[in-house]
């Protein structure tokens, strides 16, 4: 009897080959460090504490009347709304004649833990729009937020209607009891109290640990697989290692900011419900009765449809567009598909709306 | 105090340490009382709290420990549950390259699947929310520790660095107010002009 097993020489080669390109990739991929993510060029008009607005240059003659400020996520970086040029979202807005605003976050330190819910939309957001409507010489502006971003321009759109000409929201938090990913399960768990008193400001690593948590094996093993058989494509490399650098990059969240979100939005799911208060006011979402524009995606594995979608059921506005989209949480915003779907529909509708 | 249970073998363990650490301490302090003096007198004092919260810290170290053991357990078994899947479903070793992607994927698959379910389920939650609540309070125990010995050395320590920074965070409120209000003026003020 043999105990031999046979084995394939096109195995052995794809093996040497995959050796080959892991060996070589320090020579063809640029390290993560040196890369500079963020590529449409922009001013900084307005700076508070380490929240900063950034113009971006418009690229037509002719802009749309409303300008448009994007509220970006409290998790990971900006950058991500403008990673590539050619998956860029702020550039396809401004290639459409869009006026574009983008508020940065910055980075929280110890000090800015008493940071709340009141502190960034009453004060950071609200001096915001004031800015831009100075600015523009507008009395409303298009607000859009982006998952975390979408949370706090609802809110803001319930407590300041009277800015807001058009609402989008991309992706928002909304009903945490009907989010089925698995970050609303840890969450749900954790006593936030202890965290903050504790800690203080939530740490970027407790953010990594919960990526690390979304498809474990896809994510961590045949994403990198898939790099080093692409080494050479260079197009594959750049676009994975700018998202990988994006990924990698959280700030801390203000621990009051992050008390309020788990507790209101996840444990009590006090939005939906009409029942959250940010700076002594009820935020209802039946206030929101300027025009809105929802984007959710099927695949989203971070903000499940079904967490953010009753947004759209909740508002008291009549003009309302709630759009599905067959894509994920990222690709929705930076990917070929965004540029050729999402984007064009979108702008579409604010040259309607403004 | 009879042992009967883990936890009773913890609890007869903090108090006999406790015991000790006390009177060994009311036995010492007399003699240091005479020759130490003030700061000193201080540093001796200190010294019984960081073994104080040493003892509470080993005390919940055991029960972090639990949790870690179950997280661990939560993992494995899942991890053998869907390696005797794959096993089902691919049987034999793949010997080429298409029938090794195919593997690769069935692998993927099930493994995401399996372990999505755990990460989603109430038992990986209650656990993982407990580990982290026990991680929370070992650091806090380091937190008073560290305290004991800034306070020893005449620094602030975070409580007071917490007062601080919510002082500051008030002040910062107000100015913003101040500013918003001065603003309002002087539009209202352009506006009659």
């Amino acid at each position: 009897m043999s105990s031999e097993i046979k084995i394939d020489p096109k195995i052995i080669a794809e093996i040497l080959k995959f050796s080959k390109n892991v060996a070589k990739a320090p020579k063809l991929v640029t390290a993560p460090d040196e890369i500079k993510l963020g590529t449409t060029p922009f001013d900084v008009v307005y700076e508070e504490d380490k929240v900063r607005l950034m113009h971006y240059k418009p690229m037509t003659d002719k802009q749309l009347h409303t300008p448009l400020i994007i509220a970006y996520a409290i998790i990971n970086r900006y950058h991500i709304l403008d990673i590539h040029p050619k998956k860029s979202w702020v550039k396809n807005l401004l290639e459409h004649g869009v006026d574009v605003y983008m508020i940065d976050w910055g980075t929280p330190s110890s000090i800015d833990k008493y940071l709340d819910f009141d502190d960034y939309v009453n004060g950071y957001l609200d001096n915001c729009v004031e800015f831009v409507k100075r600015e523009s010489n507008v009395d409303k502006v298009s607000l859009q937020g982006y998952c975390t971003g979408g949370t706090m321009a609802a809110i803001y759109s319930s407590l300041h209607p009277e800015n807001v000409k058009n609402f989008i929201a991309t992706a928002p938090v909304i009903d945490g009891w009907k989010d089925t990913t698995v970050v609303s399960n840890l969450v749900r768990h954790i006593d936030v109290d202890k965290f903050v008193e504790i800690v203080g400001n939530m740490p970027p690593e407790f953010m990594y640990y919960c990526f690390s948590i979304l498809k474990p094996f896809e994510q961590g093993v045949e994403k990198y697989i898939k790099f080093f058989k692409n080494i050479d494509d260079k197009n594959f490399v750049d676009n994975f290692m700018r998202i990988e650098k994006w990924l990698s990059d959280t700030p801390p969240i203000p621990g009051e900011l992050f008390r309020q979100w788990i507790k209101d939005i996840y444990q009590d799911n006090l939005l939906i419900q009409n029942k959250m208060n940010v700076g002594g006011k009820n935020v209802s979402l039946r206030n929101i009765k300027m025009p809105l524009f929802t984007q959710v995606a099927v695949g989203d594995h971070l903000v499940s449809p079904e967490c953010s979608m009753p947004l759209h059921y909740s508002v008291g506005s009549e003009d309302k567009t709630l759009k599905v989209y067959p894509t994920g949480h990222v690709g929705m915003i930076a990917s070929s598909f965004s540029q050729k779907k999402i984007l064009p529909e979108l702008c579409q509708w604010l040259k309607v709306h403004s | 105090m009879k042992p009967e249970s883990t936890k009773n073998v913890a609890e007869y363990y903090k108090h006999l340490s406790l015991f000790w650490t006390d009177l060994i301490h009311l036995m010492s302090s007399k003699p240091q009382a005479l020759t130490s003096i003030g700061p000193m007198r201080n540093f001796t004092e200190n010294a019984k709290k960081i073994t104080t919260e040493l003892i509470e810290g080993s005390a919940v170290l055991i029960e972090f420990n639990n949790s870690l053991t179950e997280y661990y357990r939560q993992l494995i078994d899942t991890w053998n549950e869907s390696q005797k899947k794959v096993n089902f479903k691919a049987p034999k070793i793949p010997n080429d390259p298409e029938q090794f992607e195919a593997y690769k994927r069935v692998w993927i698959d099930i493994f995401d699947n399996d372990f999505t379910e755990l990460f989603d389920s109430k038992k990986f939650g209650e656990n993982y929310g407990k580990l982290v609540a026990k991680e929370l309070e070992l650091t806090k125990h380091w937190n008073n520790i560290m305290n004991v010995m800034l306070q020893s050395a005449n620094l602030p320590n975070k409580q007071e660095i917490d007062d601080v920074y919510r002082e500051i965070h008030s002040l910062r409120k107000r100015i913003s107010k101040l500013e918003s209000k001065l603003r309002e003026k002087n539009t209202v003020k352009n506006i009659v002009k």
